[in-house]
């Protein structure tokens, strides 16, 4: 009878713990991704929770901060400066894949599966609507209050990105915007018009070693939408105008589909740009193999590190070209936000404090040349050597005249349609005219849901 | 006698017992996350819309995000009201009015006041507000006019700001959308994301390019891996040494394989890339992954070098069951070779082959983690497989009805694939293991 009774309760749980993993897959999707990431995360939060609910002096807080990787040490010390005034916060950096769109859906699964594992976020300038609106956010506001944040010393377009139904979500860390990288070298005159700089990329293609004219991103991800924004812009047309309606499908879209188009399939570029992120676009262009490149400010500082480029002291950058309207240069840039399942979201604000503070976005500005939001920063003569950009009140100004993505929840879904109808565009597999068509009905679909 | 029967009895009950527990845990890992699959997909469930993010079946309310957005809002309102230029504005007013009429109707009820203070304490002393606080039910009717009225509101707010009499009217509509959105609304759709998938082309383009990969990496696979279980088949020295070598891409993780092939194929650096444009097999070294025709090829070579050697093994073990007596035979009657192969070696190679076939064509048709880390999808999706479809559904755009929806048409593909298999070949196999 015993043995007997013994093997039933076995079986019972061992049914029981069958079926508890199968319904934690059916809720999240991703049955052994989540579940590890919850049996991980779940002794912590235990422990973490007692620690929050008494302090005892002299014990750490550890909170995680989850950015992408960081090829330079800014983020080392930056960790470092904030450690050093708060003894009794560890910060964990946590780095993800520098693909954005990676990042996205690896950050989304860990927030849909409300773990804690994460607290600080760094969001890319696209995100904020999205996440505020599924709940993974802390609000703000109430904090911004407390310790009297003046949101008016920070980059208007940072802000904005981080606001979103008239709550703050997220702080601007660094923003920027697509720039025209050049070899000082090889060109006489820069170009100021996308026809201009295809030209002068077709003859200077071969000139000084150089492989290609023109570099840029041209993969099947966030970067082709971000290069569609542009040029849909530089030609004087939106993709969602201010009023919220779709108007993708306009003559002037049309123009900058059909500029883009040719830009990517162009004899300057490499024969492979639909293979090409940021960091295929960087190694080509520190490699000296390309003439141009279409980048982020980030670009400059590695550009000039004699340790990994070929290029050093050979660098120019201008404001992107410009199309029949203007130039326009999509706003990029990263936020901070909390995670709203942080268990330590005091610890976690503080963090975040100090990193939009004048002393934090200055060492990431020096460390990593990404543009500081903190207005004062600019008048910083340390900042102001870091980068000429800095230093130039026209790429100043120019931040805020930058082309903000659509600022929507439904940017991921919208942007995932972008890739897939302008990449088939590009291969040809569909006219331009088609292409803005089916995104017409497709966006609109979308955002009406 | 009637001792023993009764004992038999017992032991035939026994018997059963322990069959239970197998039935139901075949229950809870094969069927359980399939039906959960397939409810879910009856939904409008949206991970990143608050008022979607679960199943609901009737409305509630989420008061953590009310009492976020509530104060804030009637605090803006107020302030507009007060900031109106020409001293009163009546629109203002009303607004407000309306608003605390609606929070009034909410929080007469005792249990939601009650909820409402508890969750207030909570955020003030920046605590985490469980999940079982979180939400809380409201009639279904008292909703739906709350709603209403709250649209009404906003739809006024936008009035007012076109005339121009807000001083920051994004923030007020913002904070009422937001204040919307604390509802959360019934969302049972029925099958109405299976009409969507059928009806729009990305679905069956996905399906187009998973067959061909299937087809083809599949077909390669099972002559490649023929030829090298016929080869560790001989015995020669060194045997031992070639059999694990060739188990190393097997043993190679999808992810990290499919890395290495990455750079291999690189059109910079990629070694394959440059061996390839040097024999003057492809006009440009960058084509292998940036071609539309080409691309797939690159992912189903990928593939074949990865799971041949698993294909070797399966069919390795079938050669090795071949009783060599029966070779002898063959031998004495005079066989050649190649005789002995097709009448001996092929018909009883036959169930291990058709085994080595199915496990291969299920895996294939749910391709994700190579084509995922190789091409994305890209370029112009030409490699986007059922699954990375649904891996983009889901993950990405956080629509977990619609991803739910696309996953049970892949089990329903990779069913109907067994079923042709156990029909026209695994009957094949039971037959000659019952004989």
């Amino acid at each position: 009878m015993k043995t007997k009774a013994g093997k039933w309760s076995m079986a019972l749980i061992l049914t029981g713990v069958l079926l508890a993993g199968c319904g934690n897959s059916g809720n999240n999707g991703s049955g052994s991704g989540s579940a590890s990431g919850e049996s991980s995360a779940a002794p912590s939060a235990g422990a973490s929770a007692a620690a929050s609910a008494s302090p005892a002096a002299g014990e750490k807080v550890k909170i995680v901060f989850s950015q992408g990787a960081d090829q330079t040490d800014g983020t080392k010390k930056l960790v470092a400066a904030f450690e050093a005034q708060h003894p009794d916060i560890d910060v964990e950096v946590r780095e993800f894949p520098n693909d954005s769109s990676q990042m996205h859906d690896q950050l989304l699964t860990i927030l849909s599966g409300q773990s804690s594992e994460v607290d600080v976020l760094n969001l890319d300038v696209t995100w904020p609507a999205e996440f505020a609106q599924a709940g993974f956010l802390l609000p703000l506001d109430r904090y911004i209050e407390q310790d009297g944040i003046d949101t008016n010393e920070y980059l208007k377009g940072g802000i904005q990105a981080g606001y979103y139904n008239g709550q703050q979500w997220a702080f601007p860390r660094y923003n920027n915007a697509g720039l025209l990288y050049y070899r000082t070298d090889l060109v006489k005159k820069v170009p100021t018009t996308w026809d201009e700089l295809l030209k002068q990329a077709e003859e200077l293609k071969g000139q000084g070693g150089t492989k290609y004219g023109f570099v840029t991103q041209g993969k099947q991800y966030e970067g082709l939408a971000v290069g569609f924004t542009e040029l849909v812009n530089a030609y004087g047309g939106q993709i969602i105008d201010d009023q919220g309606n779709v108007v993708v499908n306009s003559p002037e879209a049309l123009k900058g589909l059909k500029k883009l188009i040719e830009i990517q399939t162009s004899k300057a570029v490499p024969s492979n740009l639909n293979t090409f992120t940021e960091k295929e676009t960087l190694t080509a262009f520190i490699e000296g193999d390309a003439v141009f490149a279409r980048h982020w400010p980030a670009l400059y500082a590695q550009a000039n590190d004699p340790k990994v480029s070929k290029i050093v002291g050979k660098v120019g950058i201008a404001p992107l070209p410009a199309g029949d309207a203007r130039s326009a240069a999509a706003l990029g840039g990263w936020l901070g936000a909390i995670s709203k399942y942080s268990k330590h979201p005091k610890e976690a604000w503080e963090f975040l404090k100090f990193l939009i503070s004048e002393e934090g976005e200055k060492i990431v500005a020096i460390n990593n040349t990404q543009t500081p939001t903190y207005l004062k920063l600019f008048d910083d003569p340390e900042v102001q050597k870091a980068s000429p950009l800095f230093a130039n009140h026209d790429f100043v100004n120019g931040l805020g005249s930058a082309v903000p993505r659509t600022i929507t929840p439904q940017y991921a879904k919208i942007s995932g349609l972008i890739q897939v109808e302008v990449s088939k565009a590009i291969a040809g597999q569909q006219t331009a005219e088609q292409a803005l068509a089916q995104l017409e009905t497709q966006i609109k679909a979308a955002v009406s849901q | 006698m009637p001792l023993k029967k009764k004992n038999q009895w017992k032991e035939g009950r026994a018997a059963y017992a322990m069959i239970l527990p197998a039935v139901l845990i075949i229950a809870a890992v094969a069927l359980w996350p399939l039906l959960r699959s397939f409810w879910i997909s009856l939904f409008d469930l949206r991970l990143n819309d608050p008022t979607r993010n679960a199943i609901h079946y009737s409305y509630s309310v989420n008061v953590e995000q009310y009492a976020d957005r509530l104060p804030g809002l009637l605090r803006t309102v107020k302030r507009e009201a007060g900031n109106a230029r020409d001293g009163a504005s009546p629109g203002l007013s009303v607004a407000q009015k309306k608003l605390e009429a609606v929070s009034g109707e909410l929080e007469e009820d005792p249990a939601f006041r009650e909820r409402l203070a508890q969750v207030n304490g909570l955020l003030d002393a920046f605590s985490p507000v469980p999940q079982e606080l979180r939400f809380i039910p409201v009639d279904n009717a008292k909703a739906e006019r709350l709603k209403a009225e709250l649209q009404g509101i906003r739809k006024e707010l936008i009035g007012l700001k076109a005339d121009g009499s807000l001083e920051r009217p994004d923030e007020v509509i913002g904070l009422t959308s937001a204040l919307l959105d604390t509802f959360q609304a019934p969302n049972f759709v029925g099958l109405s994301h299976y009409k969507d998938l059928m009806s729009g082309r990305r679905l069956w383009e996905s399906l187009g390019n998973t067959l061909f990969f299937t087809v083809f990496a599949v077909a390669l696979e099972m002559l490649l891996g023929l030829l090298i279980a016929l080869l560790l088949n001989r015995t020669f020295r060194g045997r031992g040494l070639v059999r694990a070598a060739v188990l190393i891409p097997w043993a190679t993780p999808t992810a990290v394989s499919a890395m290495i092939w990455h750079y291999l194929y690189d059109g910079q650096n990629g070694i394959v890339a440059k061996l390839l444009y040097e024999a003057g097999l492809i006009s440009d070294m960058g084509s292998l992954l940036s071609s539309g025709s080409m691309v797939m090829g690159s992912v189903i070579m990928a593939d074949v070098w990865k799971t041949a050697p698993f294909v070797a093994l399966l069919l390795l073990a079938g050669l090795q069951n071949i009783p060599a007596s029966l070779y002898e035979a063959a031998w004495v009657d005079g066989g050649s070779r190649w005789k002995q192969f097709v009448h001996v070696t092929v018909p009883l190679l036959k169930p291990a082959f058709f085994v080595a076939l199915m496990f291969r064509t299920l895996d294939a048709f749910r391709v994700f983690d190579l084509i995922y880390v190789l091409t994305g999808g890209g370029p112009a999706n030409s490699t986007e497989s059922v699954s990375i479809y649904a891996y983009k559904t889901m993950f990405s755009e956080l629509d977990f009805g619609k991803g739910s929806a696309l996953s049970v048409i892949v089990f329903v593909c990779v069913l109907l694939i067994s079923m042709v298999y156990v029909k026209w070949l695994g009957a094949d196999v039971v037959g000659r293991r019952a004989g």
